[in-house]
């Protein structure tokens, strides 16, 4: 089990007095008062080997007092161990950005969200919104309509002075949107100007892979200091987890990496699985299927990563070799689950239905001739000069940066941290196949390169031995749970009337992109109380700026595109 | 009187021939580049307008020039517009050099199919070179866009490292030739029965990576890198305008420096040379054309060259691209120049 003993902490109760340890299947926490808190999760880190952050938030609970519930979860790689620091505030909380970089984005966002505010924190702007907003969205008490204060006067009533009669004359009442002169107040906030110019690169630019907004302040070419402003894809997804059914949130995990839905699909439906206690009860051929349909996802999503990185450094033609052959991964896809990009594929019990007639035969053409493909791209980059060159030594993570920016996934893995959570904590079928992690050794762009072009092929050992496991299986063999009292648990496709009893628990998939965390708080009843996604991206991210220091503009698009981060993901 | 009256006809009309050509071919260039590439890339590329997209430029150019003018707020509209004439016209000028074949009868008069044999061709050819980085730099500046200026900010850092590397490479021919006229160079190659090339392989080769780096090809093309710059100093300019900045530096520089290369390197409209030797013309049934044939395909080759790289290879970094101009090529070129004054004496022989 991924989660920590309650033993292993015992000898702290001395040390801090009031810690009370909590242990349960789908959690394991550290409830601690918030004057200790910093001094436990110092402790955690330094002396336990809890060292990699991987997310904090608060849960909203309007009518208790104190008010706000703070979580801390944190990993230990080395014993592969995980436990959730908890604490209880009325409004402020001291800042963990002296332990974990990572901590700074994730406060930010909180107060962002909550208003929660951080002592110690060196930048405490808003994450998301802009500076000029007034509230705070994730509160209980933020309606879910927004507050429709403002009035936005169409293009044609303010430069031709229209006034639309009739039907067309509706009431244009809005939620508050940022003006230009809120973006400017954001923009002059982040970056205090140390040189030249400054370069608005993004947001709407084609170097940032989509729409994130950078402010470079040059001096020369030279990048002398660099920030990111996020929010431009900002959709409140955490909130309207809050108000739909555990099936209807699927379809808005789809949406938030766009470019591998099917992973992001199955990160939740096996969260809500291990919080329900029926991981057991998911039938083979279902853990099979989504696991096999989750690797060519990955397959899929790194061919878009491998073809627009190509393209940032200038080689377009691998850009549309590698589209070529995710075109047909695309087809396969749309084949068996019937869309191309936002698929929903499955199910809190098993998958939508069962794979097509033939499926299994095409998905072995595509395995077979797939390795050429890629030995061809390699052989065009992996020892070319000029590719060594704009890679070799450029945008250099060290193993420690891992653990102090909460970077997962590929970016942890090609820096030599081999955290990987379909080794650590198979999920699915991931136990049942066998496959190597690929791990870098400098931790550069180069060798971050190279994890994902393995990873790849990893990726087609293991749909390759999913498919001879369900050839094996019989056509008739079932794809979906069977709830073993469907008054107290009812389980269907269309996931209507699952109830979740009250219980919380975080759990992650491995992602293209990093790790997918939902943390997700139940009351009980149909719909979640709170969900707290941690989005691999962001925290990947947030070590952009530190990479950028003293790089060139022409590094940006390698390093960022190195990151591979996905705005859909990180706004949600 | 009357011979002044006919010179200027015929130097007219030779303008007029050249023009045409260059710019004719320039525009359809772009419809083989489009070819070249899609087919590396395993697709058909252009096919609906026209027989295999036969008259796509034509739709190119009509679209183009029937687009909203646009200029960025705050610029200076008069260079600007300035900037455009700079790059056009130095680089349609060096065709005035180009010889593109041997010297023939018309009619009882002697016409060099050149616009001028000046003696001192190449040195022309190199400072409307140097022009370009005008052009350039006022494209990027009277923009007013910080994208613009960056670009143009990193050509020119290009093109002045680049230039010195293209001038001191191209000293090797003159030395064996002895002349810095253009159709001396070429006639000398055909006397001595040698393409400078074989005595020249690494000047050549200098030539042709320079040649790349002064027209912006992969992979000198930072100054338009479109993932960091989205199209460099180009960014602020719309419709014929913008399409104009292209038309140059990809297709009429390449072109003529492409043809100065084969007038320096591959012995101008001489057909196959064996060093020392002769010429093998297998070309021969098609009599005073061959010449014209096989300094057309010289030209084509090279340009599919640069094409081949432009559409496999990644790109290098600013930095990098002025490393190795000033730390590899430069000092390659000084070695070769004394290697050549060495044993220049024994090729005048």
């Amino acid at each position: 089990m991924p989660w920590a003993k309650a033993e292993d902490f015992r000898d702290l109760t001395q040390r801090f007095e009031g810690l009370v340890l909590e242990e349960k299947p789908s959690i394991t926490a550290l409830h601690v008062q918030k004057a200790k808190l910093l001094e436990l999760l110092r402790v955690l880190k330094q002396e336990k080997g809890y060292k990699l952050f991987l997310d904090h938030s608060v849960v909203d609970f309007p009518d208790k007092d104190p008010r706000f519930q703070a979580f801390y979860v944190l990993y230990n790689v080395d014993e592969r161990k995980r436990v959730v620091v908890k604490t209880w505030t009325e409004g402020s909380l001291p800042s963990v950005e002296g332990l974990w970089f990572a901590g700074k984005w994730a406060e930010r966002e909180c107060y962002d969200m909550f208003g929660i505010r951080y002592e110690g924190h060196e930048n405490l702007v808003r994450a998301f919104m802009w500076e000029t907003y007034q509230h705070y969205p994730l509160r209980k008490d933020f309606p879910l309509e927004g507050y429709p204060t403002e009035y936005l006067p169409s293009l044609n009533e303010v430069v031709w002075g229209e006034s639309l009669q009739g039907l067309m004359n509706y009431d244009r009442m809005h939620t508050s949107v940022p003006t230009l002169e809120d973006l400017e107040i954001t923009e002059r906030k982040r970056l205090q100007k140390k040189a030249q110019i400054v370069l608005n690169w993004g947001p709407l630019h084609p170097g940032t892979h989509g729409t994130m907004w950078f402010l470079f302040d040059l001096e020369g070419e030279r990048v002398y200091q660099c920030d990111v402003i996020l929010g431009q894809l900002h959709r409140g997804v955490e909130k309207l987890a809050e108000h739909e059914m555990y099936n209807q949130f699927l379809v808005y995990t789809d949406r938030m990496d766009y470019l591998s839905a099917l992973c992001s699909n199955q990160a939740w439906v096996v969260a809500v699985e291990r919080l329900l206690g029926i991981e057991e009860l998911v039938p083979e051929k279902a853990k099979y299927i989504r696991t096999m349909m989750a690797e060519l996802q990955r397959i899929n999503s790194h061919l878009l990563w491998l073809g627009t990185y190509a393209l940032d450094l200038g080689a377009i033609t691998v850009f549309l070799y590698a589209f070529k052959e995710r075109e047909k991964l695309m087809d396969i896809i749309e084949g068996i689950t019937g869309a191309r990009l936002t698929i929903s594929y499955t199910r809190i019990g098993g998958v939508r239905m069962d794979l097509p007639e033939g499926a299994l035969e095409v998905i072995k053409a595509f395995v077979k001739r797939f390795p050429k493909e890629l030995a061809e791209w390699e052989s065009m980059l992996s020892r070319n000069r000029i590719w060594l060159r704009r890679n070799v030594g450029v945008g250099v993570i060290s193993k420690e940066e891992v653990y102090f920016y909460g970077l997962t996934g590929p970016v942890a893995r090609g820096s030599g941290v081999p955290y990987d959570l379909r080794k650590f904590e198979p999920y699915d079928a991931y136990g049942w196949v066998d496959f190597d992690v690929p791990v870098g050794e400098n931790g550069d762009v180069y060798d971050r390169y190279l994890v994902r072009l393995e990873e790849m092929r990893q990726s087609l050992r293991i749909v390759e031995q999913c498919v001879s496991a369900l050839e094996r299986m019989p056509k008739s063999a079932p794809f979906f749970a069977e709830s073993p009292d469907p008054k107290k648990l009812k389980l269907s496709l269309d996931g209507i009337g699952l109830k979740v009893p009250e219980g919380e628990t975080y759990s992650s998939g491995e992602n293209p992109r990093g790790e997918l965390g939902f943390y997700i708080y139940s009351t009980g009843g149909v719909k979640p109380y709170r969900v707290k996604i941690r989005p691999g991206s962001m925290y990947n991210l947030c070590v952009y700026p530190k990479l950028m220091k003293d790089r060139v503009v022409a590094d940006a698009v390698a390093i960022l595109a190195s990151l591979d981060p996905v705005v859909g993901e990180i706004d949600r | 009187m009357e011979g002044v009256v006919f010179w200027l006809i015929l130097t007219l009309v030779k303008i007029l021939v050249i023009l045409a050509i260059v710019l004719g071919i320039g525009a359809y260039l772009t419809l083989l580049e489009r070819k070249v590439a899609a087919h590396i890339q395993r697709r058909p590329g252009p096919m609906v307008v026209g027989w295999h997209g036969l008259l796509q430029p034509l739709a190119d150019g009509l679209k183009l020039i029937t687009k909203e003018d646009l200029f960025p707020r705050y610029g200076n509209r008069f260079l600007y517009n300035l900037a455009l004439v700079m790059a056009l016209v130095p680089a349609a000028l060096v065709f005035a050099v180009v010889p593109f074949g041997p010297e023939f009868e018309l009619f009882d008069v002697k016409v060099k199919p050149m616009l001028t044999d000046v003696n001192v061709g190449l040195l022309l050819v190199f400072a409307f070179g140097s022009m370009a980085v005008f052009a350039i730099a006022l494209a990027g500046w009277a923009s007013n866009s910080k994208y613009a200026l960056i670009g143009s900010m990193r050509k020119a850092g290009i093109v002045v490292s680049y230039e010195v590397v293209i001038t001191f490479a191209v000293m090797g021919p003159i030395i064996l030739a002895g002349t810095l006229s253009t159709y001396e160079i070429v006639q000398k190659q055909i006397q001595q029965e040698l393409w400078y090339v074989w005595l020249q392989p690494l000047a050549f080769v200098v030539y042709m990576f320079a040649m790349l780096a002064e027209t912006g090809r992969v992979p000198f093309d930072v100054q338009e890198a479109e993932a960091e710059l989205v199209t460099g100093f180009t960014v602020e300019y719309g419709g014929m305008k913008f399409g104009l900045f292209p038309l140059v530096e990809w297709y009429i520089e390449v072109l003529s420096l492409s043809a100065i290369a084969v007038v320096l390197f591959l012995g101008g409209w001489s057909p196959i040379n064996i060093p020392f030797l002769g010429f093998v013309d297998p070309l021969f049934f098609l009599g005073p054309f061959s010449p014209f044939l096989w300094f057309v395909l010289k030209v084509s080759l090279l340009f599919l060259f640069v094409l081949w790289l432009h559409w496999t290879l990644p790109r290098y970094r600013i930095d990098q691209i002025t490393e190795t101009a000033w730390k590899v090529m430069l000092p390659i070129t000084l070695v070769n120049i004394v290697l050549t004054a060495v044993f220049a004496p024994l090729v005048w022989e």
